[in-house]
């Protein structure tokens, strides 16, 4: 089999992931596609590399860093450094559990939500906020995984997500408030 | 409390956001472009068997006039000396050693992704008394290449790896400025160790 032969089989599988995580990154359509150009042939230039290790978490850390590059050249204003340091990570049990699931008015209301609310409200995240819970939530990747991708520590990770989560509720309530 | 052991247990706010499947076109022009990208890499015209012809030319006669000039220093002695320097460089101060810090060669490895064009080796040697400190990106022999950090006691050890198409090679010990260097050869990746220490409390580095 070809090196591109090769290629082929065992990351384009991961197109939809990759497409995935330049569209939320981008959020729109014509730039994430170029974005996943770019990162594709980056991967192949640094497929050697790729040995014996998962392809998608890799794919996507090669995605995510074409996506910054391409935000930071057409959009500085949307790559904003964060805060980690209000939020430790034993504070992230309590942030995410005030009250059983069920019983909490809140998740209710957010169950009834649509979908592009909930779409709008994640694209107005940051998108160090925004990434964390796209690939956790939507991508289905482990903490490490994300922690790896995103070149930042386990205990970001889940602080950017408790506070990411909180900022998303919020979000979505005005946006339901507004609606009604 | 089961939080971070049970993913089924956080709430999920955006899991009712939209997934974005990439568009039929997309697919396709990736795949144009990646066959285009792959062909440029080796598909031999006879336009590029000229062009190579020249730059070998080009290439040896530069590396004649070069071998002239560098009798003198080896390339040994010139991978060397970047190492060590590098080395120095990253004990200076906070945060010149490593980009991530971890004793985890699960995270360790994974980082070096898409920011090499390798996947370097890290092997976990805390049984022969090496903790795996973390990994950077460094330059050295002109080309980037993986830093690993590893502790020994108070003492830090620089290696650093990169591929190369040479055969294995055991172990060489040197001292350079009063460090311990030890490079070798293996499974198609070059090693260069420096540290403080006695280059002779090197040798688990390469085992």
């Amino acid at each position: 089999m070809t090196r591109l032969a090769r290629f082929e089989k065992s990351v384009l599988p991961h197109l939809d992931a990759a497409y995935n995580l330049a569209r939320w990154l981008t959020r729109n359509d014509h730039d994430a596609q170029d974005v996943v150009q770019e990162a594709f042939l980056r991967a192949l230039r640094f497929y050697d590399g790729l040995q014996g290790t998962d392809a998608r978490p890799w794919l996507l850390a090669i995605v995510r860093n074409a996506g910054y590059s391409w935000l930071e050249k057409n959009r500085p204003g949307d790559v904003v450094a964060l805060d980690d340091a209000g939020l430790v990570p034993s504070d992230v049990e309590t942030a995410g559990h005030e009250a059983p699931a069920e019983s909490n008015p809140e998740v209710i209301l957010l169950q009834s939500a649509n979908r592009k609310l909930v779409n709008l409200a994640l694209e107005e995240l940051p998108v160090g906020y925004r990434e964390v819970l796209v690939m956790r939530e939507i991508e289905d990747l482990s903490y490490k995984e994300i922690a790896s991708i995103a070149g930042i520590p386990i205990g970001t990770v889940m602080s950017r997500l408790a506070r990411g989560r909180e900022m998303l509720r919020r979000l979505i309530e005005i946006r339901m408030r507004k609606a009604s | 409390m089961a939080a971070k052991n049970d993913p089924a247990a956080e709430p999920m706010p955006a899991r009712d956001a939209s997934y974005y499947r990439a568009p039929d076109a997309l697919r396709e022009s990736v795949r144009a472009s990646l066959a285009k990208a792959a062909g440029e890499e080796r598909g031999p015209s006879l336009r590029r068997a000229f062009g190579l012809a020249v730059a070998f030319a080009a290439v040896a006669l530069i590396t004649w006039n070069v071998a002239i000039f560098q009798a003198a220093a080896p390339r040994e002695e010139l991978v060397a000396r970047d190492v060590v320097n590098s080395h120095v460089r990253s004990l200076m101060g906070e945060g010149h050693l490593n980009d991530v810090a971890s004793s985890d060669q699960h995270t360790v490895k994974p980082w070096f992704n898409g920011r090499l064009d390798f996947a370097p080796p890290v092997p976990d040697l805390a049984h022969t008394g090496f903790a795996l400190a973390g990994g950077r990106l460094d330059y050295v022999n002109g080309r980037a290449v993986a830093a690993l950090t590893y502790r020994n006691r108070l003492h830090v050890v620089n290696v650093f790896v990169w591929p190369s198409a040479a055969p294995d090679a055991a172990p060489v010990t040197a001292t350079r400025k009063g460090y311990a260097v030890m490079h070798w050869t293996r499974g198609g990746m070059e090693h260069w160790a420096v540290s403080d220490m006695s280059s002779a409390l090197l040798a688990p580095l390469a085992e």
